[in-house]
């Protein structure tokens, strides 16, 4: 792995992480895994996850998902550093609806492949 | 980049079609009920995101149009392949159950592949103003499916149902459940429900209670039936809540209550051996509250009971009246017979009026068709007279009775008679002659005041406050007055007999309690130029001096006819204090003078009419106490008999009262009636005339009669002729152009 990679992980490890509000007590239904087309694993609330909502039709489709697999989705499609944009903007969203108001940085080369995954995730 | 990589990923349409294949008989499988892994999320993702891809591409290769046609086209071959054949093959119960879990699976089915579709709801579908997956899909199922199973699935509930009114138990949720079919399948609109299941069902209802209706009405008795009709319609409102949709009540229940109640409401109600009037006459409370329930809710119902309870309450209200009337007629000969046949008709009237509130209160609701059916009824009896006297003449007695002392006021105690009063004033209403019960009861009144008969002051004033609440100031100014005149006499006696004390030169050498009245409160009574015994004289003069230094500008005019006087008759025996009027006394004190005197010179000396004079001997010479002999000994008095003081009468009593019959005021008491109403009328018709300019001529009556028909009903005829009368007088005017209208004249 280059060392921009590396950091990339290691960097996205720690949002996700430092986003992650569960403990290891709760069940694995409080959270879902995204995994991006390079393999990165991200941990985040179902809660977040569900303003996405593509991920929340398939999260409460009847009779879909047992209660030992917790949502774990896979978006070959998907790069990392857009995947971990997407989650990033999760988060802002549900702070945002709960009165916080702040700015949602994008850079913008990331803004066109952003723009089209957001459309397929329907956020 | 992405784009590259994106025409590079490009998809063609069968390729992505098999994709989704695979998805479709997954889900066929799982809603087959056939053994099957649930979806995973990757499966699930991978189906959205195929559908997504195909969209997504640029033309020729976005496919939306070809994956909306085939979402279609998958769910109708679905039902055409696999939802039919397992209907047509079931029937009945089998046939419901089967149809109730195929409407659960559509849904699934739909929701499903709707998600899989989804980004063709987001903007091909809105673009093209095409119905959305969802309608779509549940279009498929409603026409396809829906449609063939409908008629046989509504017979088949229809047959459960009839199962269950004949007391069958049934599967209730199953019913529930495929009544979710119908109204579902309107897709919003209750109009499939309506019309593919309701409608029958209704017309179902009525023949089945049409046809139960016929048969109980036959041999049930009222009371059975109207049980009947009750749980029926109790099992009815029950159905609706465990099955049907809510808004089938109102119409069901309105078709079992026609069947059942409205069509054979005439039999019912009237049955001759257990109908209304003879639930009435057996005072069946329960039977007629049932009634009531039944009939209220449907329009016009009440109708026919409220009047057979009216039909009722007249009779019995009749029959009391002519068991007076029968009663007076027998007892004709004791005046006080007759008496106490009105007092026991009042009391009578009393209960019977109290009973029947009863009713209305408890089985019929308070409902205003009773309240105007039991005023009515009681209009028509408590208006007819009795033996020659009004019903108002009765009811003021009544109030004597109670009012005077030796009356109620001894007999019963203050809760109970405060009671009497109220029901007392309650029938008061019912009596169209109202002034005609004011004109005798203010004569009553009256005598009870001037005589010192009343039992108690406080009740004179309650009961006036009675009448003021219920029929206005107006009615009972003139009796208050004459209540506060009396409380006035007696302050104004006091300073009369200070006066006397304080002008020595004034011996009465009698004790004289004067009593001043104002004139318009008081019944009038006529003033007779008695020629008054000198002793008494001076005592006029003694209080006219005083009442003089009082108030200069008033007239007193003297009723002697309402005097007492208390007399001291030397007799042979022992000496009797006469307690007599003052006309009586009159004439004892001309005997002082003289042994013997003819009717003539008694007639002459006191200057009375015959009249008078005829009453007066009579009292004194031909009944119990005969205080006077009479030549010749006959039972009435005649212009030639001869009066004689009778030394030797006495009596056990020292003091004894001789009473003078009173005149029979009947008459004129109707006569003065007669005269106030004329002028009422006429102040009625200007005050109408002045503020409506112009009126037409029946207008112009009814209004007349609705002003007055607070105190008294008044007479058509008389109306007109006052109208002619006040155009004679010209307070009026015919209209020249319309003669049929009134013009008023300043």
């Amino acid at each position: 792995m280059t060392k921009g990679a590396e950091k990339k992980q290691r960097k996205a490890k720690a949002v996700a992480e430092k986003k992650e509000t569960t403990t290891t007590t709760t069940t694995m239904r409080e959270t879902v895994k995204l995994i991006s087309m390079e393999g990165f694993e991200f941990v985040i609330d179902r809660e977040a996850a569900m303003v996405s909502h593509t991920i929340r039709s398939m999260l409460t489709s009847p009779g879909g998902f047992s209660e030992s697999k917790d949502g774990v989705v896979t978006f070959p499609d998907i790069s990392t550093p857009i995947l971990e944009k997407i989650c990033q903007y999760f988060y802002w969203s549900l702070q945002y609806s709960r009165g916080k108001e702040t700015e949602f940085h994008i850079e913008p080369e990331l803004t066109l492949e952003l723009m089209m995954a957001a459309n397929y995730l329907h956020t | 980049i992405l784009s590259l990589q994106r025409v590079m990923k490009s998809i063609e349409f069968e390729q992505g079609w098999s994709v989704m294949e695979t998805g479709v008989a997954k889900l066929s499988r799982i809603l087959e009920e056939l053994p099957e892994p649930p979806f995973l999320p990757e499966e699930y993702m991978n189906q959205y995101t195929t559908i997504y891809n195909m969209c997504i591409q640029k033309p020729p290769l976005d496919y939306s149009q070809q994956l909306y046609d085939k979402y279609s086209e998958v769910i109708a071959t679905y039902n055409k392949d696999t939802v039919l054949p397992s209907l047509r093959n079931k029937f009945d119960e089998y046939m419901l159950k089967e149809l109730v879990k195929r409407w659960g699976n559509n849904k699934v089915l739909v929701r499903w592949l709707s998600r899989f579709f989804d980004y063709l709801d987001r903007y091909y579908i809105p673009r093209r103003a095409l119905p959305s997956l969802n309608v779509a899909g549940m279009k498929s199922f409603c026409d396809m499916v829906y449609q063939e199973v409908q008629s046989k699935a509504k017979d088949a509930v229809l047959a459960l149902i009839h199962k269950e009114r004949e007391g069958q138990q049934i599967d209730r949720a199953l019913l529930k459940n495929v009544i979710d079919v119908y109204v579902g399948n309107g897709m919003g609109q209750m109009e499939k429900y309506e019309e593919d299941f309701e409608s029958f069902f209704l017309e179902d209802t009525a023949s089945y209670y049409s046809c139960k209706a016929s048969k109980w009405i036959q041999g049930d008795s009222c009371p059975d039936y109207m049980l009947k009709s009750e749980e029926c319609l109790k099992k009815e409102k029950e159905r609706v809540s465990h099955y049907l949709h809510v808004a089938t009540e109102p119409k069901l229940i309105e078709k079992v209550q026609n069947e059942l109640l409205v069509v054979v409401a005439k039999r019912l109600i009237e049955n001759e051996n257990s109908g209304c009037r003879a639930l009435l006459r057996d005072d069946k409370m329960g039977d007629l509250s049932r009634m009531y329930r039944l009939y209220h809710p449907i329009l016009l119902g009440l109708d026919p009971v409220a009047d057979l309870f009216k039909q009722h309450v007249t009779a019995e209200g009749n029959a009391l009246i002519k068991q007076a009337a029968d009663a007076a007629t027998n007892q004709a000969a004791s005046s006080g017979g007759v008496q106490v046949q009105d007092q026991v008709l009042i009391r009578k009237l009393i209960e019977l009026h109290d009973k029947y509130m009863v009713y209305v209160e408890e089985c019929f609701q308070q409902h205003s068709l009773f309240h105007k059916a039991l005023k009515e009824a009681f209009e028509v009896f408590c208006n007819k007279p009795v033996a020659g006297a009004s019903s108002a003449e009765i009811l003021a007695t009544y109030c004597d009775n109670i009012l005077k002392k030796g009356g109620g006021t001894e007999k019963l105690r203050d809760e109970a008679l405060e009671e009497t009063l109220e029901k007392v004033v309650k029938l008061l209403v019912y009596i169209s002659d109202k002034d005609l019960f004011a004109e005798f009861y203010r004569k009553k009144q009256a005598r009870r005041l001037l005589f010192d008969r009343s039992g108690s002051e406080d009740l004179e004033k309650s009961i006036l406050l009675k009448f003021k609440e219920l029929l206005g100031g107006q009615f009972t100014s003139k009796m208050e007055g004459m209540v506060t005149d009396i409380t006035l006499a007696k302050d104004n006696q006091i300073s009369f007999e200070e006066y006397l004390s304080t002008n020595t030169n004034t011996k009465l050498g009698i004790d004289l309690t004067v009593t001043v009245l104002t004139t318009g409160f008081w019944p009038s009574y006529k003033t007779s130029d008695l020629n008054l015994p000198s002793e008494m004289v001076n005592c006029i003069e003694a209080f006219k001096a005083f009442y003089a230094t009082k108030t200069k500008h008033r007239r007193l005019s003297w009723i002697y006819s309402l005097g007492t006087c208390h007399i001291s008759g030397k007799f042979d025996q022992k000496t009797i204090e006469l307690i007599v009027s003052t006309y009586q006394a009159a004439v004892l004190l001309l005997f002082n003078n003289t042994e013997r005197l003819t009717y003539t010179e008694i007639l002459e000396q006191l200057n009375l009419s015959h009249e008078d004079l005829v009453r007066l001997l009579h009292s004194l010479s031909c009944l119990k106490y005969k205080i006077l002999t009479k030549e010749p000994m006959s039972r009435s008095i005649s212009k030639t008999d001869t009066f004689e003081f009778n030394a030797k009468f006495t009596d056990k009593m020292r003091r004894i009262k001789v009473p003078l019959p009173p005149m029979d005021e009947r008459k004129k008491v109707i006569e003065d009636v007669d005269k106030d109403r004329r002028y009422a009328i006429d102040a009625a018709l200007v005050r109408i005339m002045k503020s409506r300019k112009v009126l037409g001529h029946q207008q112009l009556v009814s209004e007349c009669v609705e002003h007055l028909s607070k105190m008294f009903k008044p007479d058509i005829k008389l109306i007109k002729k006052r109208i002619e009368d006040l155009i004679s007088r010209e307070y009026l005017e015919r209209d020249s152009e319309n003669p049929n209208n009134f013009k008023y004249l300043a």
